[in-house]
């Protein structure tokens, strides 16, 4: 259903061009629940960005196509854009607090957005914005209310209604949780795999918290500065992963069961994607590195179900 | 035999309480931030403070910190209670004794000044009869100490990642030789990958330079990783306190089994099915007595809407402010 090929995105800067993302290629199929992960700068927002073609200057597509229901995205016009964006595809955002306008109704805000994407009567908005705001579990007497009066879940839960106005065949989600408490948290994710079971709409859900989504993922894509470095089955991931950066990030999470043990976490810092590292943009913080990493770019090798990019994977020579 | 001096605790907190007035003339209303929260932090100890936000916590920490008064009730520290601190000399004395570290490390740094700059003000102020070789030498040993090269000192704070920053923030603490540091979420900002070399760097100023924190988080897997006791606060009174492996393994208050049951872990088995609890926290406005979580608890029973439930041992050093767990001999399961 949706296809990004080669997909990189520039930052056009002073100092010359900072590449955000670098050669992304990825699918989502109909139905599908897709995990991003990675660190703050890593690139994912940008990605999302650039597949809802929000990119605002000075970021912009450098190469690549997002293929989304046979159409590529990458070039059409704004007026093009907004019979695709909302009606076959909407956004989340991280914050509902700044995503929500403060002086308007939640009422209001559903009916702006269903007359920017079509033609309806009031009896028809009214009707279709009460169903939404029942189907996330919140009263529809607070089609009324303003953002303030709601709390931050149900700030969140609303803004997943609106994105469901359409019924979108995809929901592209940048942290909704991450402002959230942990039972608000668990109970939004919870919801959001029970309306897209009942729905059947894809998922495109960017987080940094691996744990979050290891039971509601299908499949996990990991991205290290500005790269792909591993995607496959979320399962199988978390069974055993297989490019270090992985490794690290899944180790550097405490439990709250089974024994407290010391944990290392990943040493060093992400790099600046303006002065990325030669060879294997990990290789200054990966504890398998060879000589061989700080010379040759590594591709995407398949093992197993996954793809993974790291030369020791190619070869085989660490052991698993 | 050598007498023993009688064992006072580093920090005691009784009956500490703080309401804010909101609204104006016509409707006074009075938000109960904390009420009646009684603890203890001895030496070498950290405590770790969980709850959702609005629970109280943060409210806790400024009163400690001197930065709110408290509406009532009383804060000891090393016996000596916080209201008989009056002179300038007391106060910079407490400060640097019981220092806090904030949770934005790119907002509590000042950026137009080299990273050494507070460092070495803090050392001047608070240690006024070093030199100034003395303090630049003191501050390259607090880097050190915090994992920082001490050539990081010359830099501004835009060169340093987020973890670096952290790190200042604690050097920052260290260099005024503190009993009690104040951690407000200090990896709550930062990434994963960096979070758990702040929590071992927190282990270590416990081990190795006997500081006492003060860990305010909402993430119970990084307060059991690093703390020695468990604090549950639910709409600003304590749910539930004790050792913290024991908390977790027998939580006896609901809500510390609904907080333990929503936290996310990869590494057990799959369990969508798991009840969902839709309830929010309360805002804790002119409220009545009885328990505070009785809506969204499914073992309330009519006690709970009559009378507040007080803290009471059921395992030893562990207590929990619930009717029907102070009731029943067996443990209850409200959410598992």
């Amino acid at each position: 259903m949706l296809e990004v090929s080669g997909l990189s995105v520039d930052y056009i800067m002073d100092r010359g061009n900072v590449r955000a993302v670098d050669d992304v290629s990825f699918t989502v199929s109909r139905g599908e629940f897709l995990g991003i992960v990675g660190e703050s700068g890593c690139g994912k927002s940008t990605l999302l960005f650039a597949v809802a073609q929000l990119l605002a200057p000075p970021a912009e597509v450098a190469a690549g196509t997002v293929t989304f229901g046979g159409t590529n995205l990458v070039g059409l016009t704004d007026g093009q854009m907004s019979m695709i964006r909302w009606r076959d595809m909407s956004v989340v955002m991280q914050s509902a607090m700044n995503a929500l306008n403060p002086v308007k109704s939640i009422g209001a805000q559903f009916k702006d957005a269903m007359r920017a994407h079509g033609k309806f009567t009031a009896e028809d908005i009214a009707a279709r914005s009460a169903e939404v705001l029942k189907m996330v579990g919140i009263d529809p007497a607070h089609l009324g209310s303003y953002p303030h009066q709601l709390s931050g879940g149900m700030r969140q839960r609303s803004m997943i209604a609106m994105a469901m106005l359409f019924t979108p065949d995809l929901i592209i989600m940048d942290e909704p949780t991450s402002a959230l408490d942990v039972v608000a948290q668990r109970s939004l994710m919870v919801q959001i795999k029970e309306l897209q079971l009942a729905f059947g709409f894809a998922v495109i859900f960017v987080t940094h918290d691996m744990s979050l989504i290891s039971h509601f993922s299908d499949r996990l894509m990991v991205m290290y500065a500005g790269q792909l470095d591993e995607i496959g089955p979320t399962r199988a991931i978390f069974d055993r992963p297989l490019h270090p950066y992985t490794q690290g990030l899944l180790e550097a999470f405490p439990s709250i069961r089974g024994p407290r043990v010391p944990l290392k976490g990943i040493p060093g810092n992400p790099p600046d994607l303006a002065r990325v590292p030669s060879g294997c943009r990990f290789h200054p913080r990966c504890p398998y590195a060879i000589e061989e990493c700080t010379e040759v770019v590594p591709d995407l090798y398949p093992l197993e179900e996954a793809l993974v990019r790291c030369l020791r994977r190619k070869d085989g020579s660490l052991p698993l | 035999m050598t007498t023993e001096l009688p064992h006072v605790d580093l920090l005691r907190v009784e009956h500490l309480t703080r309401h804010f007035k909101i609204g104006n003339t016509l409707s006074r209303r009075t938000l109960h931030a904390v009420d009646d929260v009684n603890f203890t932090i001895g030496e070498r100890e950290i405590v770790a403070l969980a709850g959702e936000s609005g629970s109280g916590k943060s409210t806790i920490a400024r009163m400690l910190a001197q930065v709110y008064k408290p509406t009532s009730g009383q804060v000891f520290f090393e016996g000596k209670p916080l209201s008989s601190i009056t002179s300038r000399r007391d106060r910079l004395r407490y400060s640097s004794l019981v220092p806090m570290v904030f949770q934005d490390p790119f907002s509590s740094i000042n950026p137009v000044f080299r990273v050494q700059h507070g460092v070495l003000r803090s050392l001047k102020l608070h240690r006024p009869e070093m030199s100034a070789a003395q303090r630049l030498a003191e501050a390259a040993r607090v880097f050190e100490v915090v994992g920082l090269n001490p050539d990081m000192l010359q830099r501004f704070p835009y060169e340093l990642s987020g973890g670096q920053r952290q790190r200042v923030g604690f050097a920052q603490a260290l260099a005024m030789r503190p009993k009690l540091i104040l951690a407000d979420e200090p990896v709550s900002m930062l990434d994963v990958s960096i979070r758990i070399g702040l929590l071992n760097l927190m282990a270590k100023l416990r081990d190795e330079e006997g500081v006492s924190i003060l860990y305010i988080t909402h993430d119970i897997a990084s307060a059991r990783y690093v703390a020695d006791r468990l604090i549950v606060m639910y709409a600003g009174q304590i749910a539930e306190t004790g050792p913290i492996e024991d908390v977790l393994t027998h939580p006896r208050h609901p809500y510390t089994q609904l907080l333990l049951s929503a936290v996310p872990d990869p590494r057990a088995p799959l369990s969508v099915a798991a009840e969902i609890d839709h309830g929010e926290p309360p805002r804790v406005i002119d409220p009545t007595p009885g328990c505070r979580f009785r809506w969204r608890c499914p073992l309330a029973i009519d006690t709970c809407a009559q009378v507040t439930p007080e803290l009471a041992e059921l395992r030893p050093g562990h207590d929990a402010a619930c009717h029907v767990a102070q009731t029943s001999s067996e443990e209850v399961k409200a959410f598992s």
